[in-house]
């Protein structure tokens, strides 16, 4: 590899895994969002998984493999579990709900003497690489274009649209809404596995009520109407601080500056067109 | 004709100008790179680090540079106390700006991020204000100037054992934080070792305003002093509640590095009187070299220094220092360098421990609040 270039990976190494990583956060919010549910649990679940998967690599040394696994099925479990009780919930009470598991988690994290407490846990190994992360990116984009043009995207896409038609017409809600959430905990526990083993120290505040909200900003700003949406949100909200760090102080200004007029100007998202179908016809 | 002589004399004054600035061209400035928060809430913390930099900087070069006239220079990123944020700015100014070494991050989760970026590309990483447990064991190029509260807050306790004779103590920290919670770690350890009973240890989040249910037990066990690992505001809500349930004057609270700032005082008010906290360094310090740092950083910055400029200050003399004895900006001579550099500056005297931590740990004061103002205690 030519100096410039290995220099240029190595500088921006870890904002380039921050894509990824994000990008596999903001479809995991898309997921739910998709079947008009309003889920703030992603960072919760993105934690369960960074937590699983430090632990499995530091305490007990299992290959990666395994631990990727892990990492998405110990969040889907507690997905599965969590979602009967509040998935009768919707709206703002659902998103309450979900804030609260993040918090519980927070908490249970800083208490627990396995997880470090607030000290969080330190030297994992650096396993996860480019080609890893941006192929998993890559298979959940693929799977959800062909879901989307599926008829379960149909299914979604009537539940967004107005939920008590789609049930009458048939659709399943209770099962597309905790198949939903149970991915959306997949995608996050697999971006917090990647996101524990590209930093080398993960602590409790990194998966609260901020993580939640900048994962939602996402797909907000990105839009909902296809999976592509929000993977664009995410490379804008992932490259603007660090593309406006020649700026120094106002940098957080124009940050905030940017992000206002683009949800001012396009309230339904930078990308808000949907996927086109098969055999669909206007 | 006068035209001709005058430009005839100007000639050589033009000549002499050119020939200095070339001189200067050819002395290429030695950058090194410094992680601080410039932005965001703990910004008080990076900017004081910033200004005793750029202050130590001015009297490097005013004193000819390093490496024989070369003039020193910082190349500044901000890491606006996110981690991310932190690791990306070591990766540029490793990548990017090629810098032979690296002072700070500002916070110790910081370091734990952007600490093993810089060990693995082997740079050393010089910390100022990183008082965790465990940032020198993150790798062979990772230093720290800062005294951890490992050697700080003993002095402090073993201090208040023998001019109050405290018997016995309660405990208070913060468990979500994890400057506190190491605070309190390094406390449990001194108290056994100085034979301090606990009568009980009560935690509390670092977001939390109302301590009443923690002090009230504390008050039915009576005990000696309240020993409390908490930053400025949950510590300042302490020294209030305890005020307010009206405990005897002669219960202090004996606190780690979190309350170590003038602040406290500012939001507590009387309530602080008499809390003890251990330092490496204090404004009102009675030493020369210490003096002659708070006038120039006052005469500066208009702003009395605190102890992360005075540690900043000391800092950037020793890595001078190092790089002059490396005799060439290369990270591992410098590494080497730094290693062995021996410095005393408004801190005390100050080296290394094969570990890379403070090995001097003289300099620690214990100060005490009273009226607004820290005067010394031992």
């Amino acid at each position: 590899m030519p100096a410039f270039l290995d220099d240029f990976l190595f500088s921006y190494q870890s904002l380039i895994y921050s894509l990824g990583i994000n990008g596999l956060l903001a479809l995991s919010m898309y997921v739910v969002l998709a079947i008009g549910q309003l889920s703030l649990g992603q960072a919760a679940f993105m934690g369960l998984g960074a937590y699983t998967s430090a632990l499995l690599t530091l305490k007990v040394g299992a290959p990666f493999p395994i631990v990727l696994l892990a990492a998405m099925a110990v969040p889907a479990l507690a997905a599965l579990i969590i979602g009967a009780p509040t998935l009768r919930l919707s709206g703002v009470y659902l998103a309450l709900a979900t804030i609260g598991l993040g918090e519980v988690l927070r908490i249970a994290f800083v208490n627990s003497e396995l997880t470090g407490g607030a000290l969080g846990l330190s030297g994992i190994p650096e396993k996860a690489g480019y080609t890893i992360i941006f192929g998993s990116l890559a298979l959940a984009l693929i799977a959800f274009v062909l879901v989307s043009r599926s008829r379960i995207g149909r299914a979604m896409e009537a539940m967004r649209e107005d939920e008590v038609a789609a049930g009458m017409l048939g659709v399943d809600l209770p099962r597309y809404r905790i198949s939903a959430l149970v991915v959306s905990a997949m995608l996050a526990g697999l971006a917090g596995a990647f996101n524990a083993h590209v930093s080398s120290f993960i602590s409790p505040n990194d998966y609260g009520f901020d993580a939640a909200v900048t994962i939602l900003s996402f797909a907000l700003l990105g839009g909902i109407g296809s999976p592509f949406g929000p993977v664009v949100g995410v490379v804008i909200l992932t490259l603007l601080p660090e593309v406006l760090r020649p700026l120094h102080d106002f940098r957080l200004v124009f940050n905030g500056l940017i992000i206002v007029i683009a949800v001012l100007f396009m309230p339904h998202g930078l990308l808000p067109w949907r996927i086109g179908r098969t055999g669909a016809r206007a | 004709m006068l035209k001709k002589l005058t430009a005839l004399a100007a000639l050589p004054l033009a000549a002499s100008i050119w020939s200095a600035a070339a001189l200067a061209q050819s002395k290429e400035p030695v950058t090194i790179g410094a992680i601080e928060i410039l932005t965001g809430p703990n910004n008080k913390y990076g900017i004081a680090i910033k200004n005793g930099f750029d202050l130590a900087l001015d009297s490097v070069n005013k004193n000819g540079g390093v490496l024989g006239g070369r003039p020193l220079a910082i190349a500044y990123e901000d890491s606006a106390g996110n981690k991310d944020q932190a690791i990306n700015a070591a990766r540029q100014l490793i990548g990017r700006s090629k810098v032979p070494l690296i002072l700070g991050p500002t916070l110790s989760n910081e370091m734990f991020a952007a600490g093993p970026v810089a060990n693995e590309r082997k740079i050393p990483i010089v910390g100022t204000s990183t008082t965790a447990n465990g940032i020198t064991a993150i790798g062979p190029y990772v230093f720290r100037t800062s005294l951890p509260e490992a050697d700080v807050v003993p002095v402090t306790l073993k201090t208040a054992q023998q001019k109050l004779g405290i018997k016995k103590v309660a405990v208070m920290y913060g468990n979500d934080d994890a400057f506190t919670k190491s605070g309190y770690d390094v406390m449990k350890g001194a108290l056994e070792k100085l034979g301090i009973e606990t009568l009980t240890t009560e935690t509390f989040g670092s977001k939390d305003t109302d301590f009443s249910a923690q002090l009230t037990k504390i008050k039915s066990l009576n005990p000696d002093a309240i020993v409390v690992s908490a930053l400025v505001e949950a510590g300042s809500g302490i020294l209030l509640g305890k005020k307010a349930l009206g405990f005897p004057e002669k219960v202090r609270v004996i606190g780690g590095n979190g309350l170590n700032a003038p602040k406290v005082m500012e939001i507590a008010g009387d309530a602080a009187n008499g809390t003890l906290v251990g330092t490496p360094w204090f404004v009102g310090k009675s030493d020369p070299a210490s003096e002659k740092f708070v006038d120039a950083y006052k005469a500066k910055y208009n702003m009395e220094p605190d102890q992360f400029a005075a540690q900043a200050y000391d800092t950037l003399f020793i890595v001078a220092k190092a790089i002059n004895d490396a005799g060439a900006a290369e990270p591992e001579k410098i590494k080497d360098a730094l290693g062995k550099v021996k410095y005393t500056g408004v801190m005390g005297p100050f080296s290394f421990t094969a570990n890379r931590d403070p090995a001097e740990t003289s300099g620690v004061v214990v100060i005490e609040m009273h009226d607004g103002k820290f005067r010394q205690f031992n």
